[in-house]
Order: C-alpha cells, then structure tokens, then sequence
C-alpha cells in the first residue's frame, strides 16, 4: 500500500479550487500552502498556452525531509504518506531545506488573516496547529482514513487529481500513470515522489 | 505581530518569483543559525590547532565557543525545549549527527578540561574519565568540522549548496577559524611563539578555501541550473554582494593578508595579530552568511514534462 | 465528509447542512459542515446536479467572506448630508425601528406621489435576490430596476440574443457530445458563472474526450489556456470574423443545413424591398415560395421542404426574396481578406475555422440519445461577455450564433444550446412546466426569462417613462442612462416626466461597477435618498443615507437559490435539479435577512397586498399555494407555498430543508426540444426595420441621432469607439475580463481569495504583449499609467506575457478598491471601469450595451 496523487494537466483549468478547499481542511495560516496552484504561459504568440500546475508535498518513497530530519518528527506512515508529529518537531528546518520542491512551511506568519485578529473558523481550526514547527500536506490522512478523498481531490471541479494506492496496478492511479506516460517533478533530485502529472 | 505580517508580505512577494530565495536559514532569527553555525566551526578548527599547538588558552576558549554556539543554535529553533531529540536521526541526519557531535565535545571537552586547567581537581589528566573525555571530544570535534558543509549538501531545495565542494569548504573554513582562534589566543597572552608557521598555515588554508569557494561559483555557474546561477548572482552583484565584498573579500582576506606579508616580512604586533585573527574569522561569517543567504530555490516550474 | 448525512442532525454541534453557494451568481450546491456552532468547512454536494459536488476556488473561500469582521452588523445612518468622493459619511448606528421607520416613510411619500421615483438595484451575485426585489419593485410600482455593472456589462448582448436564438439566459456547448466548439470572448466550463463547477467537469470530459475548442479572444487565459487552437484578435472585432467565417461557409463552401434553415428559421421568408417580410393581405401571416405550387403563401400551410431558401420572386405586388438569399448577399462583403484587415485573424485560417467547423457539423446526420432518434450537429459557436461589451454588442453576439444556425447546430446533439429552455417539470406536479412557443409570424418565444420583457417579441417602443429608456430602446434590458453623466439631458430631451429620488440598492457596487467613478457618484448624488443592503462599507454605501446589515448566504434561507432551470442548471443530459438554501448559522449581531426586511418594508409602507400579488405573479403561484389578500406571511412560508405548489404538498421548505433539493431524470425531448417544438428563430431580423423606425420618429425630431445601421436585420461589423481613436501614442486597446479567482468587486475582500490572486500572474496586472512591452522599454512589474483618450487614467504594474493580441491590454477583474470599508482589497488590482465613458455616445443605440474597451496609453510612473 503506498498512496499517491496524479494529477492531469490537460484536465486542470486553474480554478484554484484545491488550493482553497486545502486551506479550508487544514486551516493553515496565511503563506502556508499545502496545495498551491503554479501558472506559467509556454509558447510564443500566437501559439500559446498556459499551464496550470497544481504542486503538493510528492510524498516520496526516499524522502529527503525525513533523512534530513534530526528529531525523527518527519516520518513515514506504512500506507506511504509522509507527515510530521508537530511535538517532536524542534523547528530547525532542515527539512524545509531538504525537500527539493518546497513544501513545507514554517509556522511561524500570523495567525489570522484580518487585522482585527482570528476569525471563529480560525480559533477553530487554524488554533490546531502548534506555531514555530514544520507543517506540510499529509494528504489528509484523516480523512483517507475514513475512506474518503483527500480534500483537494474530492473538490476539484474537472476531476483533475486522482488518489489511490500505487503499488496496486490495477488501481486507477497506476493504470493513468502507465496509459498516458505520467511524469514527475524533478525525478534528478531522486527522491521518488509519489505524486504523478499526467502531460496536457 | 507586524513582523510575521512583514514576513508574510514578503513570502507572498517571493512566491510570486519563478525563483525564491531562501530565507529561513539566515534572515531574521535564522541569523542566530549562522552564527551558532559560525561559533561550532571555530570552536573545532580552534580546539585541532589547540592541540596541536599544545594551547591551553585556544582549548578553553574553543571549548567556550562550542559552548556559546551551541546555546546560540538552541535560541535559532522553534522549541528548544525539545533539544534532546535531535540525538535521535543520527542514522540519516546530518544535523542530527552534529547535534550528537557537540553534545559528545561539550561534555567530553568537559571532562578532559577540568583536570588539565584545574589539576588539583576530581580527577587527574591521566584518569579514564579525561582520557575518555579526550577521546569524546576528538571524536566531536571531528564531526563539528565535518558536518555542516554535509548539511548544505543535503539540501536538495537549494542548488547553490546542494554541491560535494560543501564539506571540503566548511572543513577549510573551520581549520582556518581554527587558526584566527589560535591567533587571537596567543595574542591576548601576549605570546608569538611560532608565529610564522601559524602565519603559514593561514595562508595555506586560506588559498586552499578560496580555491574550493571558486571552484564551488564556478560550478554552480555553469551547472545549467537556474537557481543555482542566480545564487551566484546574488553573491556577486544581488542581494548579499555587499557582505560578499566587504566581508568576505576585504575583511577576510586582503586585511589579513596584507597583517599576513607584514608579518613575514617584519616583526607582527600583538594587536595585528589580534586583529589578523578576528578580521580573518569575521570574514569567515560573512562568507557563512552570504552563501547561506544566497541560497536560492530549486523553481519547481521548469520546462514540465511532455506534452 | 464528503456525503450527506441522510438524517438531518438536530444536534447543532456537528452538522453537515445542505445548502447554495453565493460566491458567484452559479450559485452551485454546498455542504456545509458546521462545528459547535462555526462553519470549519464547505464542500459540494455530490448529491446536487448544481455542481455535482465540487466547488472552485472562491466557493470554498466563503467561510472567509462570511466570518469577515469587517462584515456590517448594525444598520448605519449617515450624519454628514454631503455626498461625494471622498465625503466621510459619519456613520451612526441606529436601531433597525429606526432605520425601518425612516425608509418607510420616504418610501411612502414617494409611492403616493409617484412610485417610479425609487430605483431597484440588485447585484447579480445573489441570484436569491432577484424574485424578492424584482417582486418588491413591481408591487411598488416602479419599472425602474437594474442590475449595475454585471447587468450593464454582460447582459444586453448575451442575454439578449441567448433568449432570441436559445430561449434562454446564455448558451453553452452541449458538451457531453460536441465535438468542435469555438468560444468567443467566453470560457464556459473554465471560469465562473453559469452552472459553473458543473460545466468545468463536463468541459474537462469533454477536452479529455477531444473536443477541440478553439478559443478567440484577445488573451489567452482561462479558456484561452487550454484552447487547442487560440485565435488572438483585436478587440471588439469578433463580427467581422464571424461574419467572414458565416461567408465562406454560405458563399465559398456552400455548406449549410437547408432542411433546418427552411424548417425552424425565418430564413425562407420573403422579403420584399422594404426589408421587411412580405406578408398575406388576410392572415398577415409572412409568406414563402412554395416551389411546388410555385406561388408565394403563408408560411403555416407550407411544408418546409418546399420553400425556396434562394431565387428572386413576385409576390403581393412585390419584387422579394427569401431572407436566406438576403443574407447570403449580404455576407459576400465579409471576404476572408477583408475581415483579417479588421481583426488581424489571418485570411487562411478564417477559411480553415470555418471548413472546420462546417464539416465537423455533419449535416444531415442524425443519432441516438436514450432510444431517441435526434440531429446530431456535434459543433458550437458560443460568445459571452468579452464578445458583446462593445458599441456592435448585438450583432458580435448574433454573427457568432449565426454560424450556428447556418449548419443546424442549434438546441440539438452536440450543438450550441440554452440551458434548459424546455421543461415538462416535476413528474408528480407537472410544475415547473415551460417550453418556447410560436408567435403570430411563427417565430420563437421563450418559455421562461428573467426580465420584466422578453427578449422577443420586443416592445412597442414609445416616448419613455422608465428612467433607463428601456421603453424607448425596447432591446435594451440593463440600462446605462441610470448612471450616465447625460441622463438629464436625455430624460429632457424625451419629456420623461419625473426623476429618480430614491435607490434602493441590494448588494451591489455600481461605483465600482458600471464606470467611471466620477460620473456615477454624480449620478448617486442627485438622489434624495440611498438605502443599501450591504455585507460591508462599499465605495457605493458611502453614498447612501441608510445602510442596512445583510445576512450572508450562510444565514439564509431561500426556495430559490438558483432560478430555475435557464440560469444555473447545466444544460444537457442528465436531471432536472432544484436546490435550495438554507440557514447554517444565525445572524451575527443586528444583521436580517434582506427578503425579510423587504416584508416588513411592505407592511410599514402599507403595501402588503399588492406585494402578496406581485409574489403570485413572479413565482407563478397557483391556488391553493397562493398569497391571500394582505396576510402578513413569512418569508420562510412564502418559501413553502413556492415548493409545495412545485413539488406537491408534502414537499414545502421542511421537506427541502432535510432533503437539500430535489431531482427527476431529464428526458431526451426536454434537453434536444427543438425537433420537438415548431417554432422558427430570426435569421434574419426583420422586426429591427419597424423597431428603427419608431424608435427613429421619437428620436430623430429630438435631435438624437440613431444611426440606421445598428437596426439592419442582417448583422454587421461596425466599429466601436476605440477603433477609431486616431491619436499619436494610443495604441492599446484596453479591456477587462473576468478572473475566475474573483466575483465583480466582491471577493478581492476575501483573504484567501486575495491571497490566491496575489499569487496568480495575471490577477492583480495590467497585461501587456511581452516584445510590445518591451519596444516601449517597459519591464515586467513596472508601475505604469493606463490612460484613455479621455484623460482618464488608472494605475496598474505591468505584466509582461506572450498570451496576449499585441494591441490588446487586459485588465482582470472588477479591482482597484478605494475604499476603507474592505480592508482587504483596499488597493487590490486595477480599476478598468474608471477608463470607461458613460454616455449615449458609448453606447450602443441598440442594446444599451457599455461599449468596454478603450484605446490607450501606456507611460511609466515616475519614481
């Protein structure tokens, strides 16, 4: 059982509803994005596109974050999700240096996101995570637990991010990943990420 | 609060950019990282020439530095109160392998220190525990000159650092703190004893670091990396070219090469050697601050994949 | 959690309660999960067709809006009796009796003296408000009624000739079976609005099928960023493209849909040298060239194989012919080569769109959707915003829906279609029952519209009593003359008969929303009386007298959370869906719930029965769900009797309440109705020629000239201002387009929708042609000045693209706050609409469409 994500370009129109219903889950503060959404144009005019890239913690099978990690508060579930226990965590951010693609976060912005201080939602929920320790996507384990989808999966608009278990072939993410030659983010870096894109 | 708001300002500001600079090593209370960073490398480049030339002086003033700088890493984390975790990864982490070496120099450095500067003490310099304490700190010592250039290895998000030059660099680096160390010591007790080879033994350290330093710009340069050329440009001509220059150049090197000739080809004041040795380790600083600020994220939008 | 909980949970500490979004006029189908009484998240509804359990961005956002503690929560009175720019209200709170008693009073002095002194204007983000105001403005009688700038700006057109052609709101790809689409000035499934999330999966399945969708359009971005094809043009030129590609289809290829154009257009019927249809001297019913009986008669008691779509005849004394061979005439002006010198589109690819998509069409060919036999015409031309907001707005939109209609692709498998213009409705109830119907001459009337008048037959035009002239200029639906800076001197030059003294405004931001600010805070200023229902301090609420606190969409209940089924519901195979909303959490503080308020407003101005009347009417009530006499009923029980009436007795607000919504499977007749129902749509307009003339004997001895060629009943490319703009240095053509991260003037107030933008590149930019850019050494995030030919400028940071027409500049969004009532988008983004001019010169005599693009400077802010 390892967990992963793929992710199809060609469906993506950008709508930013991932990084959003990510950040209503999670409650994360302002500047911490578990799930971001990168817009890029390719191509000269009149022959142009533009990408859409929707990232996220790979949940790597080698992991640079949890070798780099001196407390072990990086770690690897069994099902393949990599997460962090927030009180082990020393915030040294070695991690953060580690991971070649970025994401993680310190929690150390504000808060809230009003002047006027935290709204109820954020007492709630962005009140849950301890500040001035690392925080990431854990492909919303709680959720998976509980059979469901990670948030971003199941709100995406145009059915865009599939999840399911990659060491299970026929499963719909390893079938995608073959039939339509997915691919990874930086694959040089070596840390095998679990996180697939299939090509627009 | 307006400081996370300024922080948070500026992340947005940086995520907007196809390439991010790293600022949490280095900027704000990552400074403190530097110079913990700073402290363990000369605190174990001083405690090698210490030993080697037979300083007491140089082996409590390093041992104190290691001290300091460890204090000073704590002050950089989210929660030092957690510290003692970080003996834990020693299998995979670097940083965990220098958190066991400093801890293993601090009370080794201890045991063997007591007896040989307070001989009437607890135990003798000949005992178990100094002799154990002699051996610990070696072994510390060997892993604080070591480790961090590894650190910077690791770090796979940052091309600039994410080179094999790293660690040969940090050792140059904590061998020549080690000899401003030691240069410092003997000037505060007044002592030139084989001044000159000291003198030699900078400059030697010194052509040997450069070369790494330029060996390192120029690989990062042509890499085909785009983060890792940018680095370079912050370095010379962007961000942190400022401490680059002044720092690491003039401070570093040209004012205590120029105390370096006088001193070979003239009897060397106490206070030049003084200032030889602060001016050389200042430039040591600089040159950990300006390449830890220079680092530059791997953009994870680069030409994607097929289409 | 991602499903409902069947059991509707009493216990109010965790709770997932089905209800609507109102982010964006979608409107699409929420979850809302509520915990020891806060809302911690909001998902679709899988359970929903609206949206079909996904939401994008801003939908998921909303728990932001709605906690915004800048959010009113008091009803406010100004202090300070100077209205302007920059004019401190000196707001202070007062008690809704006071607030109320006060409105009251003005509205009923206003009433007894002339009840079209007050001014109804609604924001078309809560697609909720629209039967309330709609209802209360009738019951009070004023005609008077807007929709600011989303009404102003997409409207006239789209909607306009959607309802003409479609009989409906808009028109979209039937995209479950097209194949080639051609979007013009639109992103249908890949932004907001109509059947928003809906239509973004169905438009995914559809690209990942291989639908090719080509995208014109002067930016590439949204639709445009997914376009096989992205056909750069500059701006505002959309009909002499279209009408070049209608051209080489008609004229060059010789490709077209006979049967349809004989069967269900006016294309076969004569016209004689009037321009108008020749007709029979009994029925008056229009005449065609029966070929078999070779003699000219009635339409009705031809078959529609046997009429002439081309030859010259003689009929009633007339030399005529069909309209078709008037059109194709017509379009032989609209060479390839010519339209490239107007648009910039190179000839041979106006000829290659056009043979692709006349031989994509597959004429005559026909298929099976669940065991019926339909015509499959598996292309679509659809237009939106971008393509109408310009002087042509009428005939841009009409030249692209041609194309549709000259190789049958019209309301069938895979074409071009409304959203649902027929329903047989519920199937116990029968309700709600629509479907077009034919007029007097055979042409299409919808079955269900939005506006007070629909869209065809249009109105007799006469010397106008409403403020916006909409009874004069009778296409026209939202009207600029509300805002313009020359409306007194056009109610005087019409003998209009009384002034506007009193707005009241749901919601919306017209100082934001229309124009340029200056002329619009004119326009508010010589108002005697504002009261706004607002979530906060508008640039717009800094002009009102009264400012009441609204309930957000998360402490509302409403039975029509989208109106059924032209606006939100996605069109195509599938079901019929009928949401509702519904409270999540209470009101915070003194905030109401604006229909209610608008009740109460009605028993103090002493107009409960008439307002109960207006309610019969809007909401069609039938006995025994309908409003009696005065009662003073609820609006929760309004609610009831609407669903009851619709959906059977047993099924009222509480029945919704647990259930979220309700569903039945469509059928293949509903969707593909056109085989189905006989009834032509106008090829050719016919009805322009008399309405140019009576409109013309009202105007022209008024000294308002209205040209002739905007009333032709062939379309026609006419320039817009900006394309005659001669002068040195202004050689952008501004415009402004919707960001899907953003909803009007609205979400830039919403962290974490202002934090995506922040992010995104185009968001917060003025976009500009990267090797343009830098002919003008201009770099990418430089501070510029957009200046029109006016002199009215705004300032924005460049971005530097290769997405982009290189004459075009584009502007996202409604942005650019100035405002110290929103915080958060206080100097967000660029304010476009401050370039736009609003008078009778900038818009069209037509439509009443606000001509939005604008030709431009661009220079550096100096350091």
């Amino acid at each position: 059982m390892r967990y992963g994500m793929v992710i199809d370009l060609k469906r993506c129109i950008g709508c930013y509803g991932c990084q959003l219903s990510c950040k209503a889950e999670n409650g994360t503060p302002p500047g911490v994005f578990f799930a971001r959404v990168l817009k890029q144009e390719e191509g000269t005019y009149p022959t142009v596109n533009m990408l859409f890239l929707p990232v996220l913690c790979n949940h790597c099978e080698d992991p640079a974050c949890v070798d780099a990690c001196p407390t072990g508060a990086s770690f690897i579930w069994e099902d393949g999700i990599v997460d962090i226990d927030p009180d082990k965590c020393v915030g040294c951010r070695s991690c953060m240096m580690a991971c070649p693609y970025g994401n993680r976060y310190i929690n150390d912005k504000p808060q809230h996101y009003y002047a006027q201080g935290q709204t109820a939602f954020e007492r709630l929920r962005t009140g849950r995570h301890q500040t001035e320790v690392v925080m990431k996507c854990n492909f919303c384990r709680d959720r998976v637990k509980a059979g469901e989808d990670p948030a971003c999966v199941a709100n995406c608009p145009t059915s865009a991010r599939i999840f399911g278990d990659l060491e299970d072939s026929s499963s719909i993410v390893s079938r995608l990943i073959k039939e339509r030659a997915g691919f990874t983010l930086h694959p040089e870096m070596a840390t095998r990420p679990c996180v697939y894109y299939l090509p627009t | 609060m307006s400081d996370s708001r300024a922080k948070y300002q500026q992340m947005l500001i940086d995520l907007r950019s196809d390439l991010r600079p790293q600022r949490d090593w280095g900027e704000g209370r990552g400074v403190l990282l530097v110079v913990g960073h700073f402290f363990v490398g000369v605190a174990a480049g001083g405690w090698l020439m210490s030993l080697i030339f037979a300083s007491h002086n140089g082996l409590l003033l390093s041992y104190l530095l290691a001290a300091l700088g460890g204090v000073v890493h704590l002050g950089f984390l989210g929660h030092p109160g957690r510290y003692w975790r970080m003996m834990r990864r020693v299998k995979t982490s670097w940083v965990s392998r220098g958190f066991a070496g400093i801890t293993l120099f601090l009370v080794g450095g201890f045991l063997y220190l007591v007896p040989l500067l307070a001989p009437t003490g607890l135990w003798r310099i000949d005992s178990v525990p100094a002799m154990l304490g002699y051996g610990m700190a070696a072994v510390g010592m060997v892993v604080m000159i070591g480790y961090m250039g590894f650190v910077y290895t690791a770090s796979r998000a940052i091309p600039f650092w994410n080179s094999p030059l790293h660690p040969a660099l940090y050792v140059g680096y904590a061998l020549r703190g080690g000899v401003a160390a030691l240069l410092v010591t003997r000037a505060l007790e007044g002592n030139l004893d084989q001044v000159n080879q000291l003198l030699a033994l900078w400059i030697g350290v010194t052509v040997a670091v450069t070369l790494f330093f330029l060996l390192e710009i120029y690989g990062a340069q042509t890499s085909g990396n785009a983060a890792a050329r940018r680095s370079v440009h912050e370095l010379l001509a962007g961000r942190v070219s400022a401490y680059f220059y002044g720092g690491i150049l003039l401070l570093g090197i040209a004012l205590p090469a120029f105390l370096v000739w006088n001193g070979m080809t003239g009897p060397l004041s106490l206070g030049a050697m003084a200032l030889l040795g602060v001016a050389s380790a200042a430039g040591d600083f600089f040159m950990k601050y300006s390449t830890i600020r220079a680092g530059v994220h791997l953009p994870l939008l680069t030409r994607v994949g097929a289409r | 959690m991602n499903t409902a909980t069947p059991e509707f949970a009493v216990a109010a500490d965790d709770a997932w309660i089905q209800s609507s979004c109102s982010l964006c006029y979608g409107s699409c189908s929420i979850l809302a999960h509520r915990v020891d009484g806060v809302v911690v998240k909001i998902e679709g509804n899988p359970d929903s067709v609206v949206g079909k359990g996904k939401l994008c961005g801003k939908g998921v956002a909303g728990i932001m809006t709605h906690y915004d503690p800048n959010r009113l929560t008091k009803p406010l009175r100004r202090t300070n009796p100077k209205k302007g720019l920059g004019e401190d209200p000196g707001w202070k709170e007062i008690s809704w009796d006071e607030a109320l008693g006060e409105i009251a009073d003005v509205l009923r002095k206003v009433r007894q003296d002339d009840p079209r002194k007050l001014v109804v204007q609604r924001t078309t983000t809560v697609t909720a408000g629209r039967t309330p105001f709609q209802t209360f403005a009738a019951a009070f009688g004023t005609p008077n009624f807007s929709v600011s700038g989303g009404g102003q700006h997409c409207g006239n057109g789209a909607h306009l000739i959607s309802g003409i052609m479609h009989a409906s709101w808009s028109v979209v790809p039937d995209f479950a079976y097209c194949n080639y689409a051609i979007y013009f000035g639109a992103s249908k499934g890949h932004a907001a609005g109509h059947a928003s999330c809906s239509n973004m999966g169905l438009a995914a399945d559809a690209r990942a099928r291989g639908m090719k969708m080509v995208v014109v359009d002067p930016m590439a971005n949204f639709a445009g960023a997914k376009a096989t094809e992205w056909v750069p043009l500059r701006v505002g030129t959309d009909a002499a493209l279209a009408l070049s590609m209608a051209h080489v289809i008609v004229n060059e290829l010789d490709m077209v849909d006979g049967p349809y154009l004989q069967a269900r257009t006016n294309c076969p019927y004569l016209i004689g040298p009037d321009k108008r249809y020749v007709r029979d001297p009994e029925s008056k019913k229009p005449l065609v060239w029966d070929t078999v009986a070779n003699a000219a008669r009635p339409f009705s008691e031809v078959a529609a194989a046997d009429m002439a779509l081309e030859g010259e005849f003689f009929a009633n004394g007339f030399q005529c012919e069909p309209a078709f061979a008037k059109l194709k005439a017509h379009l032989l002006k609209f060479t390839p080569e010519w339209a490239e010198s107007i648009s910039t589109v190179p000839a041979k690819n106006i000829r290659r769109l056009a043979k692709e998509f006349a031989t994509e069409a597959r004429i005559g060919s026909t298929i099976m959707v669940d065991g019926v036999t339909l015509p499959y015409r598996p292309v679509a031309a659809v237009a939106f915003r971008g393509n109408q907001g310009h002087m042509n707005s009428t005939y841009n939109f009409f030249a692209v829906d041609l194309l549709n209609q000259l190789v049958g692709a019209a309301d069938v498998v895979g074409s071009c279609m409304g959203f649902n213009p027929a329903s047989k409705g519920f199937p116990e109830t029968g309700r709600p029952h629509y479907v077009p119907t034919p007029d007097a001459d055979g042409l299409m009337v919808t079955g269900m519209w939005m506006g007070y008048h629909y869209p065809y037959p249009p109105s007799e035009p006469r010397l106008p009593k409403n403020l916006g002239l909409q009874d004069l200029f009778v296409m026209g639906m939202t009207s600029p003359f509300l805002n313009s800076i020359d409306q007194e001197e056009l109610w005087q030059t019409f003998e209009v008969p009384y002034r506007p003294e009193v707005l009241m405004n749901f919601g919306s931001n017209l100082m934001m929303a229309i124009g340029n600010s200056e002329v619009v805070a004119k326009s508010l200023e010589r108002y005697k009386f504002i009261f706004s229902f607002d979530l906060f301090l508008t640039e717009t609420s800094q002009f009102a007298d009264i400012v009441l606190p609204d309930a957000s969409y998360l402490q509302s209940t409403d039975s029509r959370s989208n109106f059924p089924f032209i606006f939100s519901l996605p069109g195509g195979m599938g079901e019929w869906c009928w949401p509702i909303r519904q409270e999540v959490v209470p009101l915070d503080g003194e905030q109401r719930r604006f229909a209610e308020v608008l009740l109460e407003l009605a028993d103090r101005v002493g107009m409960r029965a008439d307002l109960n009347a207006a309610y019969n009417a809007s909401m069609n009530l039938q006995a025994p769900y309908r409003l009696e006499g005065d009662h003073a009923y609820t609006y929760p029980e309004i609610c009831d009797l609407e669903l009851k009436g619709n959906f059977g007795p047993q099924r009222g607000l509480e029945w919704f309440k647990e259930h979220g919504l309700i569903k039945w499977k469509k059928q293949p007749e509903e969707v593909y109705w056109r085989p189905f129902v006989d009834v032509r749509v106008p090829v050719y307009w016919e009805f322009m020629v008399s309405m140019w003339e009576k409109i013309n004997a009202i105007c022209e001895p008024r000294g308002v000239n209205i040209p002739q060629e905007y009333y032709d009943p062939l379309p026609d490319f006419l320039p817009c201002r900006s394309h005659q703009c001669q002068k040195p240095g202004f050689d952008f053509y501004a415009f402004y387009y919707r960001d899907t991260i953003h909803t009007n003037s609205f979400t830039m107030e919403n962290p974490w929708l202002d934090e995506a933008a922040e992010l995104d590149p185009f968001s917060y930019y003025v976009a500009i042609h990267a090797e343009v850019g830098k002919k003008k050494g201009l770099r990418d995030g430089q501070s510029v000045w957009v200046e029109s030919e006016s002199g009215r400028k705004v300032k924005g940071r460049i971005r530097l693209t290769q997405a982009v027409h290189p004459e075009g500049l584009g502007i996202a969004a409604c942005a650019g706050h100035w405002g110290k009532g929103m915080p958060v988008a206080k100097g967000k983004g660029v304010f476009f609409n401050e370039l736009l001019e609003l008078d009778f010169a900038h818009v069209s005599p037509n439509n009443l469409n606000l001509d939005l693009c604008v030709k431009v400077r661009v220079t550096p802010v100096e350091a």
